[in-house]
């Protein structure tokens, strides 16, 4: 009996998609960097050596040194590590709570999806930053797992909103009232029925959760509000900040972490815009189009034709 | 081919179904179904005919739980089904009474295979284990005339067509082997030259399983092919009941005969006109005592405005509900008393 | 009481003159980067003044695209390939865009399907009419408004409901105001793609009541779209019937019904039970309407045709090869179809 292997199916999808897979390749070449970090990073990255100090890029240190002599290279790797693992947790626990909640209310109705509604908005009107500014202020420790759960549960909110409408629309599809009809608990007609049609919006939810989570996390380590023990992007870019790296004239101790953090969030996004582009057949063929369009256009500038009529609608 | 498990039938006592609706200030309830009565039984399709806001579709997802009525009982086995809490006792029921719905693509789960549609009520109802499970679906498959089955199984909805996928609603219906098929308006969105195929399926399976069918449609050619017995319904009410033929030869009530003057018919040689409406069907939104038709009745009297007419049975069989042509025991005495204005 | 049976005395007038538009061979193709479909693929039809044409076919047979090409509505991807569409003598694919905005809705007008949805659900009737008119000609709001009454109680609506909603008027009277807009100029053509689809039985003989009597009295032609056709076979003076993106028979409706004959339409036929009358066991068309991307070679409708069996191996050489031709069998009666041909 041949079998359907469904992995590679939306795999393939975002393969296709030039954008999605150029997103791939990005966030795949963090990926790699990041799990080999440990065998091409210095043992402690944030080690001192005065020596060294402020040293320029070079053979001896790839991204140069910082102030106080640490290997920048060791950090934007080891950094990685941090980064990634933290978006995709955040991502994953607020995707989590999100589908099940959002879910959950639409179809169950009436006083669960108020009571869960009620949840929704309680947390969507709290500021997400304002507030991880003054939990990151008071809190004593403020390790990852600090952060993942405080990012996941400020952010799920947004997601559960758009799920909950997505789901309440396939709720009325026949499909569903066929399942309740032969019978399916109500578990899985939400595990099994409705949450595999909202695949693509549920990875969609994730990616953004993803590299939000990235940005606000590097960005509140940045303004001092991180553990000075950590080795990430943002911090890196912290003492860079305060050391005034710039005023002297180094860039290095920001450019590298900055362009590791650049291209990890420009790849999220795109495989996000790949995962809206498949979703949304509509955008597909504009999309097309328009490439279409800019082809013919380059072509016929390389071939040097000064005239070139654009085709507007038959 | 398997036995039916047993002779079962389906009644339906004085079903009613109201639902509210409207804004805030002006609140409103729609009597979408309103005492309806009639029995399902084997080897025997009953059409049940109306327009939209008829209350046909609501009476068939009434009929399946999907709603729970008003008032009234749906009585299958002896036990009232719409009263039912327990879970066991509604899935047996499930087990016996099946639906099919009118959206062929809508009702199949776009991101399933059709091996999945099929396999689901095998497992949930633990009627087929391990290996049997692929034979039984492949055995539906052909059964509803899906050939080859084994190439059909492992597609997705958007690569068979409409007709094929209407055959897949049904074979998943017939998996729990089930003695009443409820099917809403199962061909009115499928191209005219596959109808009949499905139409003529249902005939087989009703002869050759006993199965019974409640066909609910709003087309009266296709109800008279493939039913045995009618029901016209409006407004929430069942206006007429009898055998096909007979209800379509000789009906008793007005809007019947307006259905009939209204359906296209290519081989009438005359088609006389009919009086245009003006207004809505919302006779079913709060409605005021009286006939519900009464506003369009060509043959209203005055009392048809003020008392509901009772369904009367007038002819063996052949029941109607209206003051003029099936006036009840009571209302016939008035009748004789006071001239008839 | 008058009857809804095409009278013989308005079938005839409708056909001795000039014909008012003649489609000729007309080549509709979908063009995208993945593929290009042909939706009407060398089509040719004629609508005589005053006359009630009827084209009848199932989902993706082209007639929706065709009644489009038409009224010169085609929209990308879609794109007029070959042919012309001559309409009262002028050929209309060359038209710019000026004199074809004069054109629709004055000459041709156009009811689409699920038209009834196409009214602006925030502004009055009554608005909308003016809007339309204020379109196509100088005309003051108190007589467009005026006028715009005449119309509404031409379909049969009381003109008080000028002043109404889109959502306060039902289904069937919704369609009755874009038939009454499509009237407003007094076009010479009418063009109904599934006019009555959506609508209820009954709604649906009242609306074609109407049509029939506002036909008779202003005289304008019809090409009536619909897969209804026992509907065809009672409204239209011709009916025609495509599929797969050609035109396989056409003839006047009384004889279509009376003896059809290609296949396909013998079989459309045969699926509509009769209401009156003995009730035997019909047996519809096998198969599935072809996918117009990669149509079956020869005749589109061998596959489903019961007369294309292997065994009459030179016939059905030619029906898996050659593409019938239309040709007219006797007056007004076209076929497209091996047998036809094989027995004159």
């Amino acid at each position: 009996m041949p079998r359907r292997i469904v992995l590679p199916g939306w795999m393939w999808l975002l393969l296709r998609n030039p954008k999605s897979r150029l997103g791939l390749v990005m966030v795949g070449f963090m990926i790699v960097i990041a799990v080999i970090a440990p065998l091409i990073s210095v043992p402690d990255p944030t080690a001192f050596s005065l020596l060294d100090a402020r040293q320029a890029p070079s053979w001896h240190h790839l991204f140069g040194t910082t102030d106080q002599g640490s290997d920048i290279f060791s950090q934007v790797v080891v950094g990685a590590r941090r980064s990634l693992l933290l978006g995709a947790a955040a991502g994953a626990l607020a995707t989590v709570l999100a589908t099940t909640l959002g879910i959950l209310a639409a179809y169950s109705g009436g006083i669960v999806d108020e009571a869960i509604n009620f949840l929704i908005n309680v947390f969507l009107v709290i500021p997400t930053i304002p507030l991880l500014v003054v939990i990151s202020s008071y809190l004593k420790s403020r390790g990852m797992t600090t952060m993942i759960l405080i990012l996941g549960l400020t952010l799920w909110s947004f997601e559960a909103r758009i799920l909950r409408g997505q789901a309440l629309t396939l709720k009325g599809r026949d499909f569903v009232l066929a399942a309740k009809v032969a019978g399916e608990s109500t578990r899985r007609i939400v595990f099994g029925e409705i949450m595999p049609n909202m695949i693509s919006r549920i990875a969609a939810g994730f990616v953004l959760v993803f590299y939000v989570s990235l940005l606000v996390d590097s960005g509140l380590e940045f303004l001092g509000l991180g553990d000075a023990t950590h080795v990430s992007w943002g911090m890196t870019l912290y003492w860079a900040q305060t050391n005034s790296s710039v005023l002297q004239g180094e860039w290095w101790p920001f450019v590298f972490p900055g362009l590791a953090l650049v291209i990890t969030v420009l790849g999220l996004t795109l495989i996000l815009a790949g995962i809206d582009e498949i979703s949304n057949p509509r955008l597909r063929d504009e999309v097309r189009q328009r490439r279409h369009l800019l082809r013919r256009l380059f072509a016929a500038l390389l071939s040097g034709r000064a005239a070139v009529r654009a085709e507007g609608p038959a | 081919m398997s036995v039916p498990k047993r002779a079962s039938v389906l009644e339906v006592r004085g079903l009613s179904k109201r639902f509210a609706a409207g804004g805030a200030i002006r609140r409103s309830r729609v009597h979408a179904v309103e005492d309806v009565s009639f029995t399902l039984e084997p080897g025997r399709i009953t059409a049940l005919a109306g327009e939209s806001g008829s209350g046909k579709s609501t009476v068939a997802r009434l009929l399946v739980r999907l709603y729970e009525p008003t008032s009234g009982s749906v009585v299958f086995d002896g036990r009232d089904i719409a009263r039912e809490r327990r879970r066991r006792a509604i899935l047996a029921y499930r087990s016996q009474v099946q639906m099919i719905f009118q959206d062929p693509f809508g009702s199949l789960n776009p991101v399933k295979t059709i091996r999945h549609h099929i396999e689901r009520p095998l497992r949930i109802h633990k009627l087929a284990h391990g290996d049997q499970v692929e034979a039984r679906v492949l055995e539906l498959l052909e059964r509803v005339g899906l050939v080859p089955p084994e190439q059909i199984a492992d597609k997705y909805p958007h690569e068979v067509s409409g007709g094929q996928r209407q055959r897949v609603a049904i074979a998943r219906a017939l998996a729990v082997e089930p003695s009443v098929v409820i099917a809403d308006e199962p061909i009115s969105m499928l191209d005219v030259s596959i109808r009949i195929g499905i139409l003529n399926l249902m005939r087989d399976l009703k002869e050759q399983q006993g199965l019974s069918f409640l066909y609910v449609t709003h087309d009266l050619a296709s109800a008279r092919y493939v039913a045995d017995d009618l029901l016209v319904m409006y407004a929430g009410h069942i206006v007429e009941q009898g055998p096909v033929d007979q209800v379509l030869t000789e009906p008793l009530h007005p809007y019947t005969e307006l259905l009939l003057a209204s359906v296209p018919d290519a081989h009438a040689a005359e088609r006389e006109r009919i009086e245009i409406h003006r207004g809505g069907q919302t006779a079913a939104v709060d409605p005021k005592p009286g006939c519900r038709f009464s506003d369009r009745c060509p043959i209203a009297i005055d009392v048809c405005r003020s008392v509901t007419p009772p369904l009367v049975t007038a002819r063996p069989g052949h029941a109607a509900r209206c003051h003029v042509t099936a006036p009840s025991s009571e209302l016939r005495e008035e009748r004789d008393v006071q001239p008839v204005r | 009481m008058t009857t809804m049976v095409p009278s013989p005395a308005s079938a005839s007038r409708a056909g001795d003159a000039h014909p008012l538009v003649s489609v000729e061979q007309l080549v509709v193709e979908y063009v995208t980067p993945a593929r290009t479909v042909r939706a009407v693929d060398g089509v040719s039809l004629t609508v005589g003044r005053g006359e009630i044409v009827g084209l009848a076919g199932e989902s993706g047979c082209g007639k929706s695209t065709l009644a489009n090409a038409v009224m010169q509505v085609l929209h990308a991807p879609a794109k007029l390939a070959g042919g012309r569409v001559v309409f009262d003598g002028e050929d209309m694919v060359g038209k710019s865009t000026e004199e074809l905005r004069k054109f629709r809705w004055r000459n041709v007008s156009m009811v689409f399907q699920s038209a009834m949805n196409a009214l602006n659900p925030v502004m009055r009737v009554g608005e909308q009419f003016v809007d339309m008119m204020h379109a196509h000609e100088r005309i003051s709001k108190r007589h467009a408004l005026a006028r715009a009454g005449d119309l509404l109680e031409l379909v049969g609506i009381d003109r008080g409901r000028l002043r109404s909603y889109p959502h306060q008027l039902s289904g069937g009277m919704r369609q009755r105001v874009i038939i009454a807009m499509a009237l407003a100029l007094e076009p010479e053509l009418v063009i109904m793609d599934e006019p009555t689809t959506a609508l209820d039985v009954v709604v649906q003989r009242e609306i074609l009541q109407q049509v029939r009597d506002l036909q008779a009295e202003l005289g304008f032609a019809v090409l009536f779209i619909t897969h209804d056709l026992s509907l065809l076979l009672e409204l239209a003076h011709r009916v025609a019937i495509m599929y797969a993106g050609e035109i396989v028979e056409s003839a006047p409706a009384a004889e279509l019904n009376r003896q059809p004959r290609h296949p396909y339409t013998a079989g459309l036929i045969e699926s509509f039970p009769p209401l009156r009358g003995p009730l035997e066991r019909l047996s519809g068309i096998g198969g599935a309407p072809p996918d117009l991307s990669a149509p079956p070679s020869g005749c589109r409708f061998h596959p489903r045709c019961p007369h294309c069996r292997p065994e009459d191996a030179v016939l059905y050489r030619r029906q898996t090869t050659e593409r019938p031709i239309l040709r007219e069998i006797s007056p007004s009666h076209q076929v497209a179809c091996h047998l036809v041909e094989g027995a004159a």
